[in-house]
């Protein structure tokens, strides 16, 4: 691995494209060497329902990209998300051959097959199978059981799937484009890469990432995923609430939204107007700034609430030493942690990027968490690689730690 | 209401009789019948042999057989099969007189021991020699055992499965996995007998119990038909949110079944899905899908549902094969084939109705769908309203399953039977349709009661609202007769669509509204008219049952408020018991002149939803000067559909001229439509679906969790509760 290798990382989010060139290094570290965003159209609840639209403005934001980094960009990771995807957790167990007593990795791969041969809808297919942990002859939490001397192998697996077809979708767009694409990967679990440390994923965090169209969350728990999911509402939701109570236009509801909206109804004192300056489109009117934060926090109420309602089913909350993240586009939205604080009734923290260099000041923005992951993963892909089959300690966590 | 007697449909008879007899032989199948025994088995008579006088002494099943009492002196057979089978033989007769006169006989035994192997085979022979009909549930030894004991097994195996009808075997090895390792030896051995009493248990479920979707003995035996008579199966029974999801598995699960894996090769397939009352055809359809990923294409499903109230909240699936090698392929396709039209046409009622309901309605739950007419039935005790009530009960069934069922509903309710025939012109209908306003007046006095239920938001006693304010003319004899009116409309319905569709719009709001609250009678009031020319009037028909209520409000609670009532609809509703006579020479005029014109302009034939909203709109209108209830929730509806595209202002001058024409003394037939106008406003605010407040999202897949549409303003859906 004493090469540099340069990842592009596309995310092709419900409110922009964003294309990511990342270069990693041989001592491991993650330059970001161009970035490419265009606004998008023709993607609905992070699902391309205008594959033409989309292929436009995706091939603007790869052209801006290429530019910047100067890299011909070939194959791209491309994070996807969509309220089809959901996560499950699933336990699968063998018994070794009686004439052998050490686990051996076949004995991994099988026991994964195993855990990974739950009952999904037939036309569902997996993303991702991620470890959490093994047991070995009841013995809790092992790592790594290749090579211990055991009868029963469990392993405990997290599967996120969706439904097939929509996938390809995505992936065939990306592809006519031409790119070719390396590996999809869930939104949230991109994120996550860069935004939850080791420490966070070890002690319990859950990551919200709540982007335009579509909500993903992932929870981490002893370092493994334990839950994930997403739920088809976004910040777009919260525009065209605005506009529909208020009886707005829409790209007012959103500068609305973005220049005055706060999430917490105690941010704006009784009577605080905003005046909305007419203009060719629209009469003007005067709103009060209350109302908007009250129709603005009850979406996001109702939407941690689904959230919560999914965790609280496992007993995750209490689970979350680090609480809980933030990120994408709508965590920018004021009082937004004051609210998910109150519900979640846990820490909330807006994400803060893991450092790297580069261009720094466009990664802190937390609307390019998940396409900056994207890199991430692709190196933590990398490094497993040529492990897989040798030392194997990593083998499949590499979603575990960084 | 009709009930179609279901008991009749089980080859075995259910209930009292016990043709059911469960023998255990040796001691594994004697801690099979223990089991069984401790979970209950009311259905069923239990028997247990063995030569072990001391084990025989500490079983509880009630009836009890020593063998070899002379031979082995109440001894064991010391694993000798040999001296099993002697044993056996010496009390051959008490064994003959046990089985004779069964039609079903489940025998139980464990494999690889003396009496198990050696006595069992004998069982099965003289019971196959008695006739009945033999299933065997057998447990081979663990392979820790010894081979000797596994071929003695496997000897009496194939022996057994020459007398049995068919053979469930059950792997001790296998049983082994479904057990968590560190349970102690009892519990794994207990859960063993339990999975074996479970699979009793199922499988005489499956038999005696014909369920909804009727599966039986013919199923039972395509599903175990096989040359090695060995089957597969599964049982699982879960309960709470993901219970079908939990049950399937858990059937699946099974050691025969070995993750479903084992499917793959089965030529019959067959499925029982059963729960309380509250599962859902959702649930049912889950399982089905589930099944089906297991299986191959060429597989026959054989599929049964019902409901068992003994469940509660689980949902139960019991899945039986036969072990299949490919070698028979295709083979007995052909008798698979034929059973499933069959099947079809025996489908109960219910079924039908409960299919029908599904498709316009798939969420709601299936066994409120075929129970709707129970919980109708139940809502008597509520309201006086009764005759109604049955009468919507019935309908919905009726008309889902016109051949058979009315038939069969003639038979039940041979009033209306006699009145329907009758009236066949379209003349004499008006007559019915014209003396029900005062039957309703014959109802004042359950007025009282149904303010109770106006309080809740059923109005139960739809039938009152409108009466009550009518009541002065009511004479009471005529309470008998709505009861054939409405049957006779919707039986002729069918046949003259054009004309009577006005009445049945009358009759059918009627009719329905006692079912206010339940939207899947709603629905299945849909399934009740034909498709197009009968559309119009169903959609009117449910908003009719929303309005009453407030309808009810009025009349019911506060004596202001009557009073405005009166006003708005008592005029008209005097107007409406003059008329009867003139309408009844020319019934297809009057309704056709005024009412339809109404309609009209309402509603274009082909898009009944947008004539729902005029409507709504209008009656809102109308609505408004009375009462504080409807007004707000007019002005809630007013905002949602202020942001859609209709033309509200014409249609509501129409409607204004409409309200005022009514109070007027003009012709009866306005009077008649402007009621159910009114009652059609509340309806659409109860309907779920709520068009025009989403926004951009109109397009987009709608974001559906827990039931609400995440697209429409949370803000909006919050205000509205």
């Amino acid at each position: 691995m004493a090469r540099s290798s340069i990842y592009v990382g596309l995310e092709i989010g419900t409110s922009k494209i964003c294309v990511v060139v990342g270069e990693v290094r041989s001592d491991g570290a993650i330059k970001i060497l161009g970035v490419g965003h265009h606004p998008s159209a023709g993607v609905r609840k992070g699902e391309i329902v205008d594959a033409e639209t989309a292929q436009t403005c995706l091939h603007d934001a790869l052209v801006k990209a290429e530019d910047r980094s100067d890299v011909m960009v070939k194959n791209v990771f491309l994070a996807v998300t969509g309220a089809h995807i959901e996560g499950l957790n699933n336990r699968g167990t063998i018994r070794v051959a009686d004439d052998q007593t050490e686990i051996t990795e076949e004995d991994l791969e099988e026991v994964k097959e195993i855990a990974r041969d739950v009952s999904l809808p037939k036309e569902n297919a997996y993303i991702h199978s991620i470890i959490q942990h093994y047991y070995v002859d009841g013995q809790e939490k092992v790592l790594n059981p290749v090579g211990m001397l055991g009868q029963t192998l469990e392993a405990d697996y997290h599967i996120i799937h969706g439904v097939k077809t929509r996938i390809q979708n995505a992936i065939r767009c990306v592809r006519e484009v031409p790119l070719e694409v390396e590996d999809i990967v869930f939104g949230p679990i991109a994120a996550s890469q860069v935004v939850l440390n080791r420490e966070a994923k070890q002690q319990g965090a859950l990551l919200i990432d709540i982007g335009g169209g579509t909500t993903d969350y992932v929870c981490y728990s002893e370092g493994a995923v334990v839950a994930s999911g997403c739920i088809g509402v976004g910040g777009d939701h919260i525009t065209n609430d605005l506009s529909m109570v208020l009886k707005i236009p829409l790209a007012r509801a959103e500068r609305l939204k973005v220049e005055h909206g706060s999430a917490n109804v105690n941010h704006s004192a009784e009577g605080d107007v905003i005046d909305l300056e007419a203009d060719s489109h629209f009469a003007g009117s005067k709103i009060e700034k209350r109302l908007v934060s009250e129709i603005m926090a009850a979406r996001l109420e109702e939407l941690f609430m689904h959230v919560r309602e999914n965790l609280d089913a496992e007993g995750l909350l209490e689970r979350l030493g680090k609480g809980i993240y933030l990120t994408g586009g709508t965590s920018l939205m004021r009082g937004i942690d004051d609210l998910a604080q109150e519900i979640f009734e846990v820490p909330v923290q807006r994400n803060e990027l893991a450092s790297m260099s580069g261009p720094a000041a466009l990664f802190e923005n937390p609307q390019y968490a998940t396409p900056v992951g994207l890199i991430r993963y692709a190196q933590l892909l990398e490094e497993q690689r040529p492990r897989a089959g040798g030392i194997g300690g990593l083998f499949g966590r590499i979603f575990g730690g960084k | 209401m009709i009930e179609y007697n279901t008991d009749d449909q089980s080859e075995i008879g259910s209930g009292g009789d016990f043709s059911v007899k469960v023998i255990g032989v040796g001691g594994a199948g004697a801690n099979v019948l223990d089991r069984m025994a401790l979970e209950g088995s009311e259905e069923a008579e239990l028997l247990t042999l063995n030569t072990d006088l001391r084990a025989l002494s500490t079983s509880v099943s009630s009836n009890k057989i020593q063998l070899g009492a002379t031979l082995l002196k109440g001894m064991g057979a010391g694993g000798d099969p040999e001296l099993g089978k002697q044993a056996a033989l010496e009390a051959v007769d008490e064994i003959r007189n046990a089985v004779r006169g069964y039609k079903m006989v489940f025998v139980s035994a464990g494999l690889g021991g003396g009496t198990g192997s050696g006595a069992a085979p004998e069982v099965c022979r003289i019971a196959k020699e008695e006739g009945v009909f033999l299933v065997v549930f057998c447990t081979l030894p663990f392979t820790f055992e010894g081979k000797r004991r596994m071929d003695q097994a496997l000897e009496a195996l194939d022996t057994i499965s020459g007398y049995a009808n068919a053979v469930i075997t059950f792997d001790n090895d296998r049983m082994g996995e479904l057990i968590v390792p560190k349970d102690g030896v009892t519990e794994a051995f207990a859960a063993a007998d339990k999975i074996i009493s479970q699979s009793v248990r199922a499988t005489m479920n499956v038999v005696a119990d014909p369920g909804i979707i009727r599966i039986g003995m013919d199923d039972l035996l395509s599903a175990l038909d096989a040359e090695d008579s060995r089957c597969l199966f599964g049982y699982g029974v879960a309960k709470g949110d993901s219970r079908a999801h939990e049950a399937i598995e858990q059937a699946l699960k099974c050691p025969l079944l070995d993750k479903g894996k084992l499917l793959e090769n089965a030529r019959n397939v067959m499925v029982q899905v059963s729960g309380g009352d509250s599962m859902t055809l959702f649930e049912v359809e889950l399982v089905m899908q589930e099944v089906s990923k297991h299986i191959g294409d060429k597989t026959q499903i054989l599929f049964g549902t019902g409901t068992d109230k003994r469940l509660g909240s689980a949902l139960s699936v019991t899945v039986i094969s036969s072990l299949n090698g490919p070698r028979r392929g295709h083979g007995g396709d052909d008798d698979g084939g034929s059973p499933p039209p069959a099947r079809i046409s025996s489908v109960p009622s219910s079924v039908a109705t409960a299919a029908a309901a599904a498709q316009t309605a798939p969420q709601s739950p299936l066994a409120e769908a075929v129970s709707a007419a129970e919980a109708v039935e139940k809502k008597p005790e509520l309201a006086p309203a009764a005759p109604p009530v049955s009468r919507s009960a019935g309908a919905p069934e009726e008309t889902s399953e016109p051949e058979a069922e009315v038939a069969s509903e003639v038979e039940s309710e041979p009033e209306p039977v006699a009145a329907a025939p009758e009236p066949d012109p379209v003349d004499p209908d008006p007559e019915p349709v014209a003396p029900e306003p005062p039957v309703v007046a014959a109802e004042p006095e359950p007025e009282p009661e149904p303010v109770a239920a106006a309080t809740e938001p059923e109005p139960v006693p739809v039938a009152p609202a409108l009466p009550v304010v009518e009541a002065p003319v009511a004479p009471p004899e005529i309470e008998p007769e709505p009861e054939p009116a409405p049957p006779v409309l919707e039986d002729e319905s069918p046949v003259e669509p054009e004309e009577e569709h006005f009445e049945e719009e009358d009759v059918v709001a009627e009719e329905e509204a006692p079912s206010v609250l339940n939207p899947q009678i709603q629905s299945q009031s849909r399934t009740v008219v034909d498709p197009e020319i009968q559309r119009r009037p169903v959609v009117q028909a449910p908003m009719q049952l929303v309005t009453n209520p407030i309808a009810q409000a009025f009349g019911a609670g506060e004596p202001e408020q009557e009073e405005e009532l009166e006003q708005v609809v008592s005029p008209p509703a005097k107007k409406q018991v003059v008329p009867p006579p003139r309408r009844a020479p020319r019934p297809l005029t009057p309704f056709a002149s005024d009412d339809e014109s109404l309609i009209e302009v309402d509603s274009p034939e082909t898009d009944s939803v947008v004539a729902n909203l005029d409507n709504s709109q209008k009656i809102r209108l109308t609505r408004i000067v009375p009462g504080e209830t409807g007004t707000q929730r007019v002005s809630a509806k007013a905002d949602d559909t202020g942001g859609q595209p209709v033309q509200p202002e014409k249609k509501r001058i129409v409607r204004k001229k409409v309200a005022a024409k009514s109070a007027a003394p003009t012709p009866p037939a306005e009077q008649e439509a402007t009621p159910p106008v009114v009652e059609s406003a509340g309806s659409q605010e109860m309907l779920p679906l709520d068009p025009g407040s989403k926004g951009r999202f109109e397009k987009t897949d709608p974001t559906i969790v827990d039931g609400e549409d995440l697209d429409v303003p949370t803000f909006l859906r919050k205000r509205k509760k």
